[in-house]
């Protein structure tokens, strides 16, 4: 039996593969939302803890991960962008190929690990890969500054995933840290970007070049 | 309540946010006398901390937290000096992130809680990116920017690695806390398959903050940035808070039997730092950034001898006490040197010794220290650690390391020689050459922060108090190494 936790991580796996064809950031920060509230739920449907407690912190990561976090740096664009295009350094059907692979990679390598807590979930594994990978990617291969901020919290996600499910012990503080940590680093984030598009009237990260051996 | 010597630093940093500049600069320096007050008062009593679960008193992170103190007095007292010559445009953001800065490296310090001590890293990332954009030139935003993404990807690496470590507790079937010592305690019973993984990954991680090679490619930016104090709080406390992290999984990994696998690993991150240094520093055309090199080389060696263990274990920790009281001064002189010449580039200065006479003498014999002569440390912590690689029969890394110690060294002399000795542009008989004046007086707080520290690195090379001595022992002993 398929369970819904599966369900849905399949639409988290269709969203990464439409992240490597989105040419627009708007585009790319409702895919970072629609994941960043797929990953704060799956806990909950494990079922690891139904207390009190456990609602509400699913809550409270649900609210800064699926909408603060896509929220701030949306209005972050508002304010600067004029250029939204991610502008490629590897082109889109080149990265589909390569997403297409990687799933097929990070299902095969689900399939060799063996870990007692989720082995009922086919898709935990090969989601967490799959976000995890595809963050990395975007960093690399897209020169638009907000393109690389969304890839690295892309990344975050899948950790998020990992660390909410591979382990039965509930560590909501020290996980309340984690969010505060990453908010704070968006947070900056989007201050330098600002100051990038001002400095340069761009956001891409071909003009920081200066700087090297 | 040990908590309050990070609570005092993070509450005066962010009332400086708000207090007029120079209220700012007397908080600097004054909440950095509180600090060491604590400190030594920690050192005095090892007082037990409020929140157990979090935060613990260790022998590595005592050494670390003196460190910081005693440094962070030093360049408070320094960046008093240095304000009133520069002119920055937002000098409350300045002295605010400084203060902020400090209360997070001390948090790492303290930390025994995996998760806590990652977030505490975390956080030293975002308090100190204010203070490379101080300039607020295109090439400080670069340099930010860049610091920013890859640190936070390394300290992503580091979630991941922590929760796979996590994840070994788990398929090992162990309960219990997850601090670093309880952890120590039962490594036995940790699966050893995910914990190696964990391990590479924290390595991985907390090695891109502290400047390993391949990862390193932010330092020398950030380093350059910076205004020279935050260079040298940056090099020379900030890379140490990072090697924490490493040095307390590492523990873990001994403690479990896989010392072998985690010592391969760092002999071989050590050694590519080394090398990459080596490469860099020769043909190096700006003075700051020759020093960054110097600090990833630094890293390096430290790296390279936790990974051979036993004596060198002992020279690794020996080698990052002095580097940081060195590397800090050194920059703090390359601070005067900027504000002197007004240029970052080498073929733009000269003639130090003539011009600036006591800059000249600090910056000598730091660049003395730094290449590993007695009478200073360093020389005392190589040396441990080339004996240390010998006994151990680690023959072929400690000759390549040798080697590149002293392409190292040369690359440096070449330099130092030319900011030193050569003639300024323009030629000396030249009468251009008189009118080239340095733009600064040499003041006091200018110049004795640097003499302080390496008048300290000078008096432990010779004499180690009894309780930092076996403090230090305490330290190593828990990863193999030891004086034997």
């Amino acid at each position: 039996m398929i369970h819904p936790v599966d369900t849905i991580l399949s639409l988290v796996l269709l969203s990464v593969l439409f992240s490597y064809g989105s040419s627009r950031v708007p585009g790319l920060i409702k895919l970072l939302a629609f994941q960043g509230i797929v990953v704060s739920v799956v806990p909950f449907f494990i079922g690891h803890d139904m207390s009190a407690g456990g609602i509400i912190f699913t809550f409270v990561t649900l609210l800064i991960r699926g909408i603060i976090i896509p929220a701030s740096i949306y209005l972050a664009i508002k304010k600067v962008a004029i250029d939204r295009e991610v502008e490629p350094v590897i082109g889109y059907q080149a990265s589909l190929l390569f997403g297409l692979g990687l799933i097929v990679a990070a299902t095969y390598i689900s399939s060799q690990l063996n870990i007692p807590n989720i082995s009922e979930f086919l898709l935990i594994i090969p989601a967490a890969i799959a976000l995890l990978v595809t963050g990395m990617f975007l960093l690399i291969a897209r020169r638009n500054a907000i393109a690389m901020v969304i890839g690295y919290i892309m990344m975050e996600n899948g950790i998020y995933l990992v660390g909410t499910t591979f382990s039965v012990q509930a560590r909501h503080i020290v996980e309340f840290g984690i969010l505060l940590d990453v908010l704070a680093g968006v947070m900056i984030m989007a201050i330098i970007f600002q100051n990038i598009k001002k400095t340069f009237d761009d956001v891409d990260t071909a003009l920081l070049r200066t700087l090297k051996e | 309540m040990v908590e309050i010597i990070f609570l005092a630093p993070f509450i005066t940093g962010v009332l400086a946010f708000f207090l007029p500049r120079a209220v700012g600069r007397q908080l600097l320096v004054g909440t950095g006398a509180i600090h060491l007050f604590l400190s030594l008062l920690l050192w005095k009593n090892r007082s037990l901390p409020v929140f157990d679960h979090f935060f613990a008193v260790t022998p590595e992170g005592l050494l670390s937290l003196l460190v910081i103190s005693l440094l962070f007095f030093l360049i408070s007292i320094y960046t008093m000096g240095y304000l009133k010559e520069s002119d920055l445009k937002s000098e409350n953001i300045f002295t605010g992130s400084m203060l902020l800065f400090l209360s997070t490296m001390t948090m790492v310090t303290l930390s025994d809680h995996i998760m806590v001590m990652w977030i505490a890293i975390e956080a030293t990332t975002l308090a100190s990116a204010p203070l490379i954009y101080t300039h607020r030139s295109s090439a400080s935003l670069e340099a930010t920017w860049k610091y920013v993404i890859i640190c936070s990807v390394g300290i992503a690496m580091a979630l991941l690695g922590t929760v796979l470590i996590t994840l070994s507790m788990d398929i090992g079937n162990v309960e219990s806390a997850l601090s670093f010592s309880a952890l120590t305690q039962v490594a036995k019973a940790l699966d050893p398959m995910w914990l190696k993984a964990g391990f590479v990954f924290i390595l991985v991680g907390y090695g891109t903050k502290m400047g390993l090679a391949p990862m390193h490619t932010w330092l020398p930016d950030a380093h350059s940035e910076a205004p020279s104090p935050a260079s040298a709080l940056l090099s020379g406390v900030l890379l140490n808070c990072a090697y924490l992290g490493i040095f307390k999984t590492n523990k873990i990994m001994y403690a479990a039997g896989l010392g072998d696998f985690s010592g391969t690993i760092l002999i071989v991150f050590g050694l590519m730092s080394i090398l990459a240094a080596a490469t860099f520093i020769l043909k190096q055309n700006e003075y700051k950034r020759m020093l960054a090199y110097s600090s990833i080389e630094n890293m390096g060696i430290i790296a390279f001898g936790t990974g051979i263990g036993g004596l060198a274990a002992y020279g690794a920790v020996i080698c990052m006490i002095h580097h940081s009281l060195i590397k800090s001064s050194l920059f703090l002189s390359s601070g005067n040197i900027l504000l002197g010449y007004g240029d970052r580039m080498i073929k733009n200065t000269g003639e130090m010794a003539r011009l600036m006479p006591k800059t000249f003498k600090a910056f000598f014999a730091g660049f003395a220290g730094i290449s590993g002569f007695p009478p200073f440390g360093i020389f005392i912590g190589e040396l441990f650690i080339i004996v240390g690689a010998f006994k151990t029969g680690h023959y072929v890394v400690v000759t390549i390391f040798i080697l590149s110690l002293c392409v190292i060294f040369a690359g440096l002399a070449n330099q130092v020689m030319k900011i030193s000795f050569n003639d300024l542009k323009g030629g000396r008989n030249d009468e251009q050459a008189s009118d080239k004046q340095i733009l600064i007086k040499e003041k006091a707080s200018l110049v004795w922060p640097q003499y302080i520290l390496l008048l300290t690195s000078l008096v432990l090379c010779f004499f180690i108090p009894d309780t930092l001595y076996q403090t230090i022992i305490d330290a190593v002993t828990a990863i193999g190494g030891g004086i034997k």
